[in-house]
């Protein structure tokens, strides 16, 4: 982090304004080819272009006076939990359609443990086991989620 | 003469084994999830939302509603025994509970808490019971024009109530209704922000958009700070309240039912606000207001009292308009739409056995939540030693199967990471996800009425003023956002909320 002073601009407000400035501007080139109509008719692109509109001031406005006050730094990003959870996600729905859930799941929550370091083997493989048999039991068992158990 | 009939009937609806077992289930997971820092109700509705695709509609709701109360009471536990509130609506009962706890009180802080919600509660089920039928007959005179204008005004309402700031909630609520819009346009079928991908034209689930933006992303926040420090639990002594703690807190509790059950009529207003306003409120009113903060049970009575007062009325503007006022009641309206109940006021002459089930269970979910709690205060708390490591996998798991159970598909669940994602980005931002809940819900409703309304004076706006409700509407609009630009409004505002942030 800069010595205040040297620096200037919110960065978490900065952020929200690209983001907001950022989906705007996408709403606003999906929807160029819809429809507009008129105030009796709407078309299917009326609603859409005036909240991106909107959207898009709101950002300006959130953003342009953030430029000008003292830094303020984001949160520190930490690539472990975002990515390895992200990983596990992904994984779980490929594996459960074409592993069935007894895999998936052992995938999900031991690749889903990885994200906390202090893990040690012998819990996260008893956990694993143990959220298994429950989830097969609860979800596919009793509640009839359409899931095959094991690889076709 | 009519109204006991009805009431019995939801007692009757209510008191079957089954419903009573699920109202039981709901009211056990709220205090736990409600107790466990770190998983807010909103996540578990989210993730429990398809679960009770399988159930009858009743039951299903019946069990959320459960959830919604019963994380009031839990979080309140905890944040007197080891000054952890385990939900945001407790932070100010921490303020004078946990004192109360390190003076050898807890059991009083706890007991009054406890009584004081049942009390709160009841009266807030019989402000439903009794608002319900009227407000919904003066709903059915409601036309495409004044659903408009009540749906500008919850929004911007529910912005200005919520804590944080203003403009990125209207941001957030602005991206819920963009992410409402995506799939084929109900009127014309043209599809509409797809990137042409066939499994969005049917628009994006809600629970895709709730797991990702509350279940994932906030696992993963809450992964990224590492390290629980170590609690220290407060010694549990005498449970009964002294004849003293009783005459001191009678008052508080009243004040805070009532103001609890306004505030969560209104827009945005719910459990979180209303424990805050009820905490001020009784500090001010108070003959010996400086003592606030050192243990006083009134600071323990009023707003514990008001977030349950607040968490059950805020069912009302749901249940008779058809509009959710906050994210919890926008999930509530997703489980209805589940089972194909579109809340408001044709539910009532219906479906009578929905709405005075909900009111006669809530009744019911409260005496067993003082019936569960006080006994087993001990329990919930061993649960705090359980750490965050062993709980996320389930709830990841949880949340997956939620997910994908939906339609059975891929998709969805790769989806809902991204929505993840994109949650994790807005919590990095400051932004606070849950108008965009608001928006997404109330997105469709609001361009269906604001075509149909314009279609019938062919484009002419000047309805929205003539409508005399829609006038009303819209002049309380206006007036709350003179109210935000002016500067005094805006330091007590800040105000307010200041010692949530703390």
């Amino acid at each position: 982090m800069a010595a205040p002073g040297t620096q200037r601009g919110d960065r978490p407000d900065l952020l929200t304004a690209g983001l907001f400035i950022g989906i705007g501007m996408l709403g606003l080139v999906m929807s160029r080819h819809l429809d507009f109509g008129s105030l009796a008719r709407m078309g299917p692109g009326f609603m859409p272009r005036i909240v991106c509109l909107l959207l898009v001031a709101v950002g300006l406005i959130v953003g342009i006076p953030a430029l000008r006050r003292p830094a303020h730094a984001i949160e520190a990003v930490r690539a472990r939990p975002l990515v390895v959870i992200t990983v596990a996600i992904v994984g779980f729905a490929f594996a459960v359609t074409h592993f069935g859930f007894v895999a998936a799941s052992l995938w999900l929550v031991i690749t889903g443990s990885l994200a906390d370091p202090g893990g040690r083997w012998r819990t996260v493989l008893l956990l694993a086991a143990g959220l298994t048999a429950f989830g097969a039991l609860v979800f596919v068992k009793t509640l009839g989620v359409q899931v095959p158990l094991w690889p076709l | 003469m009519e109204f006991l009939d009805l009431l019995m009937l939801g007692f009757g609806e209510a008191m079957t084994p089954a419903n009573l077992g699920f109202c039981l289930i709901g009211a056990l997971l709220g205090t736990l999830i409600g107790v466990l820092p770190g998983i807010g109700p909103t996540a578990t509705i989210a993730v429990l939302l398809p679960i009770t695709f399988f159930l009858p509609p009743l039951a299903g709701i019946i069990m959320l509603a459960g959830i919604y109360y019963g994380a009031q009471y839990g979080g309140s536990t905890t944040a007197v025994l080891v000054n952890l509130p385990g939900e945001a609506s407790s932070v100010v009962t921490a303020l004078d509970g946990y004192q109360m706890a390190r003076q050898g009180r807890a059991g009083a802080a706890l007991a009054v808490a406890a009584l004081g919600s049942f009390f709160a509660g009841t009266v807030a089920t019989f402000a439903i019971a009794l608002a319900g039928p009227t407000l919904s007959g003066f709903a059915l005179s409601f036309g495409p024009a004044e659903y408009v204008s009540l749906m500008l005004f919850g929004l911007l309402a529910a912005t200005i109530l919520a804590s944080g700031p203003v403009l990125k909630a209207i941001g957030m609520i602005l991206i819920g209704l963009l992410l409402g819009m995506v799939g084929t346009d109900a009127e014309t079928g043209a599809e509409r922000l797809t990137f042409g991908a066939l499994e969005l034209f049917d628009g994006i689930d809600f629970i895709v958009i709730a797991i990702g933006v509350f279940g994932f992303a906030e696992i993963i926040t809450n992964l990224e700070r590492s390290g629980s420090e170590g609690v220290s639990v407060a010694p549990l002594t005498r449970l009964w309240p002294t004849r003293e703690d009783f005459r001191a807190s009678w008052r508080a509790v009243l004040r805070g039912t009532g103001i609890g059950t306004f505030l969560g009529l209104l827009p945005g207003g719910g459990a979180t606000l209303a424990s805050f306003s009820a905490y001020s409120l009784e500090k001010k009113v108070s003959r010996h207001p400086q003592k606030f903060g050192t243990g006083v049970v009134e600071g323990v009575a009023a707003p514990e009292a008001a977030n349950n007062a607040a968490a059950q009325s805020s069912f009302i503007p749901l249940l008779t308009l058809g509009i959710p006022s906050n994210n919890m009641m926008a999930m509530m309206l997703s489980a209805f739409m589940i089972h194909g109940i579109t809340p408001g006021p044709s539910v009532l002459t219906n479906q009578p056995e929905i709405f005075w089930g909900l009111v006669a269970s809530m009744w019911i979910g409260n005496l067993l939540l003082v019936i569960i709690n006080l006994p087993l205060i001990g329990l919930w708390v061993r649960l705090l030693t359980v750490p965050y490591r062993l709980l996320y996998p389930a709830i990841l798991l949880f949340c997956c199967i939620g997910v994908y159970s939906m339609n059975n598909r891929i998709f969805d669940v790769v989806l809902a990471a991204g929505f993840g994602l994109l949650g994790y980005v807005f919590r990095k931002a400051n932004c606070e996800p849950g108008p965009l809940l608001l928006g997404f819900v109330l997105g469709p409703l609001l361009e269906a009425n604001l075509r149909r309304a314009m279609l019938i004076t062919q484009g002419d706006p000047s309805i929205f003023v003539e409508r005399p409700i829609s006038l009303t509407m819209l002049v309380a609009t206006v007036i709350l956002l003179a109210l935000m630009i002016m500067p005094s409004f805006r330091k007590t505002r800040g105000e307010a909320f200041q010692e949530e942030e703390a």
